[in-house]
């Protein structure tokens, strides 16, 4: 595998919290590769740092300033702009949440094509396009006879669907999930990993964070985040 | 494009901002209202303000202005003037026919002397001459019935264009018409004559006091005019005082015609005759001038003070005694002549603007208040958008544009609103003048009782605190309602008989309609624009880090 450019690396990131004087380092010069097609799992007790290491690689947040770098294809991702950190969580991957975070005023047509329509100023070709992919996605999930619903009427695992489609819209190489199943019953979590292991199959890379061994069994490889640090299993 | 979806959709989907856009309609109408109103008020004033000026005002000093009939001519053939007209204006006090018994009323009066035919080509005069018989059927319909005129043929106007009593032949005085207090206005602007003092037809007094050119004051002269007719132009001050008499009998009485004139200080000859030293030309002090259609007042009274010039460089050559006119002369468009009139309405109209515009600010503070509980309320789904890859500019047009529709439908439906009201301000201002009708009170009569029915079911049957509070409120505000309707008592707020105009401007200034929308939008975004930051400053690792 290492001889495979990855297409997401962190290189040697360091995050700290600061609470007032005390400074908490989350991560301490953690270090992963993740190779184009492929599936991690990434375990860790809670609170070890496995969201903070996601939100890293998803761009939602930046590492200690001159301490590690997130690369995507080969470029590094988090010394942009915020334009341009923007553009890499819109484009290039999808993000998935334990409490899958939909809008409550939109219907879960709208809330799937989201992605597809920020960017753009106006409607048109995007947008259609946006919303035929999104109607596609929530069909291959199931949830076609769903699409004009709030997410309140929905079920958990309803909802998590919705928020793969979501992430998936706009067609990103990476789909960064910080514990999909976690607040869902285990038959209804094994769908959703059911669901993510058709789209890697598909050629879909994941990364997919979880504290639970049996949902990380479903990936391809394991590594334990322990002490800020990444190792693999 | 999210944002117009969002912002769309939270507008639609919540109650709350609904009262913003309720303010903001009240605030944009409640300003149109006022300034559309006084704006007609300014613009009635200038319009009457104007009827007896013509456009361009030339006031020479008590010496008057002499061989003025050679400066009309040069004037005539200005290509900017239409007609112009001279003009003897003098302090006077009129001896009123009334009451009876030997003791007189005595009016002070201002004193215009005119040439009748060319004073109305330059002014409205001959509009303004009150008692005349219905120009039309429509006119004499729209009268009431009681109305004098209806009775009057066209020898009593003629009278008063003439300024001459036709049956007599005697030079005549027309008055403004409040200088009687015989006159007494009606609801509908229209006079009736009050103790039976009805002034055409009678005689008056009127006493000048000549003053010389260098300002000495001679012995009062007076004499007596039959009242030919009486003249309405809208502005208080000009109905009180003024009075119209031909030019010819003033420049006599106040020695302001042509005349020999005498040595003086030599000795009278055998009869008693002192030697004659020449003539002294006759003078007025004003001239009066209307601009050819289309000439900006301003472009004629240029062209007049430049004719003025050349008047006074020709005259300089003259050895008439009185024979040359002053250098300077006051030359004013009638704008700038009725400064003192229009100027304190304009200043208390910019000030209504002002203290309303205050609103403005509570408006603003309003749908701040309400769009900060908004993104915090709305937090997670603003972390939400940043995660799917939405710019902080994208979240702060949102609520930008939330505040930008909150603006623009609000100051949309004020300026319906005061599209409805000032169109029907009159219709209305009647309603309020007359006593409630007894429907009016008895349907919000039942809509309080039904109220009270509605609080009682929610809150005693279902045992709901809020809608039981709503259904409070409006039972109680629907009794105050009935309460006021059942007491109201007609009172006219704006009395026709008391104010001046008949009747309330009802014109949309649409000018300052527009400034006011963009006035209302502007706050409506200002207000919008500090929570709108705010949502942009959301982290979205913080927002979204707890379900
Ligand atoms: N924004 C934050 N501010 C302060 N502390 C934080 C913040 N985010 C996370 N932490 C702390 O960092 C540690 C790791 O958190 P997190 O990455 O969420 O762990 P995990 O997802 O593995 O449970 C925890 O101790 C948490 O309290
Ligand atoms: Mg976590």
């Amino acid at each position: 595998m290492a001889e495979v450019a990855p297409i997401l690396a962190a290189r040697d990131v360091h995050r700290t919290y600061r609470f007032g004087q005390v400074e908490v380092p989350v991560l301490r010069g953690a270090s992963i590769s993740i190779a184009p097609g492929e599936w991690v799992a990434i375990l860790g007790q809670s609170g070890s740092g496995k969201s903070t290491l996601m939100h890293l690689l998803g761009g939602l947040d930046r590492p200690d300033p001159g301490r590690g770098t997130i690369d995507f294809d080969g470029r590094a991702v988090n010394l942009g702009a915020g334009r341009s950190l923007d553009r890499y969580r819109n484009r290039d991957v999808g993000f998935v949440f334990q409490f899958y975070h939909l809008l409550p005023e939109l219907s879960v047509l709208e809330n799937a094509c989201l992605p597809g329509l920020v960017g753009g100023w106006f409607g048109g070709a995007r947008a259609n396009a946006a919303r035929r992919r999104a109607a596609e996605l929530l069909d291959q999930a199931g949830l076609s006879h769903r699409l004009r619903h709030r997410p309140a009427e929905l079920s958990g695992g309803e909802r998590q669907r919705v928020a793969i489609a979501r992430a998936l819209v706009n067609g990103p190489r990476v789909l960064l999930a910080d514990e999909p199943t976690g607040n869902l019953d285990a038959t209804t979590g094994a769908s959703i990993l059911d669901l993510i292991a058709a789209q890697h199959a598909q050629g879909l890379t994941v990364a997919m964070v979880t504290h639970d061994t049996s949902v990380a069994a479903r990936a391809q490889r394991v590594v334990r985040l322990r002490d800020g640090q990444v190792v693999e299993d | 494009m999210y944002a117009a979806l969002l912002s769309n959709r939270y507008l639609t989907s919540r109650v709350i901002p609904l009262i913003a856009v309720g303010a903001v309609a009240l605030c944009v109408a409640l300003v149109i209202i006022v300034v559309s109103v006084m704006s007609g008020f300014l613009d009635m004033l200038k319009a009457s303000g104007r009827t007896l000026i013509g456009d361009v005002i030339v006031s020479g000093g008590v010496g008057g202005i002499p061989h003025y009939d050679e400066w009309l001519a040069d004037l005539r053939a200005l290509p900017e003037v239409e007609e112009a007209t001279p003009v003897i204006d003098t302090l006077g006090l009129l001896r009123m026919p009334y009451p009876s018994g030997p003791s007189k009323e005595i009016a002070p009066v201002q004193v215009w002397a005119i040439e009748p035919a060319s004073f109305a080509r330059v002014t409205a005069y001959g509009d303004k001459v009150w008692w005349r018989p219905p120009a039309n059927e429509a006119a004499r319909d729209a009268m009431l019935h009681d109305d004098p005129r209806l009775l009057m043929d066209d020898s009593m106007l003629r009278d008063g264009l003439t300024l001459k009593q036709g049956a007599t032949g005697k030079p005549g005085i027309v008055l403004g018409m409040h200088v009687s207090v015989g006159n007494a206005r009606q609801s509908d602007g229209s006079y009736r004559p009050r103790f039976g003092w009805f002034m055409p037809g009678e005689e008056v007094t009127l006493t000048v006091v000549p003053v010389s050119e260098t300002g000495k004051i001679s012995e009062p002269r007076d004499a007596t005019f039959p009242i030919v007719n009486e003249v309405f132009s809208g502005v208080y001050d000009v109905d009180k005082s003024r009075v119209f008499i031909s030019l010819d009998q003033a420049q006599h009485l106040l020695r302001l015609d042509a005349a020999p004139l005498y040595d003086t200080t030599a000795e009278p000859d055998a009869e008693g005759n002192l030697p004659l030293l020449g003539t002294t030309p006759a003078r007025v002090t004003k001239v009066l001038i209307r601009a050819k259609p289309g000439v900006p007042a301003l472009a004629a009274r240029d062209a007049v003070e430049a004719s003025w010039d050349a008047f006074v460089a020709k005259a300089s050559r003259r050895t008439d005694r009185l024979g040359r006119p002053p250098e300077r002369v006051s030359i004013l468009t009638w704008e700038q002549q009725l400064r003192d009139l229009i100027g304190p309405v304009e200043k208390e109209r910019e000030m209504m603007r002002i203290l309303f515009s205050i609103i403005y600010i509570v408006c603003a503070g309003l749908i701040l208040s309400i769009f900060w509980s908004i993104v915090i309320e709305k937090t997670r789904d603003i972390g939400i958008l940043r995660s799917v890859g939405a710019s902080r500019l994208g979240i702060l047009w949102i609520f930008l544009r939330y505040g930008l529709a909150i603006g623009v439908v609000g100051s949309l439906a004020g300026v319906g609103i005061a599209w409805v009201v000032v169109d029907n301000i009159n219709l209305i201002h009647e309603a309020i003048g007359r006593d409630a009708p007894r429907a009016a009170w008895i349907t919000t009569c039942a809509m309080s009782g039904m109220s009270v029915l509605m609080a009682v079911r929610a809150l005693v049957w279902r045992g709901r605190l809020l809608p039981g509070l709503l259904w409070t409120i409006a039972a109680v505000t629907l009794g105050i309602v009935t309460l006021a309707l059942v007491g109201h008592r007609g009172t006219l707020i704006w009395d026709p008989s008391v104010y001046y105009f008949s009747r309330i401007p009802s014109q949309v200034d649409w000018f300052n309609a527009a400034i006011t929308v963009a006035g209302g939008i502007v706050f409506s975004v200002i207000g919008a624009a500090i929570p709108a930051a705010k949502a942009a400053d959301v982290d979205p690792v913080e927002a979204l880090r707890y379900g």
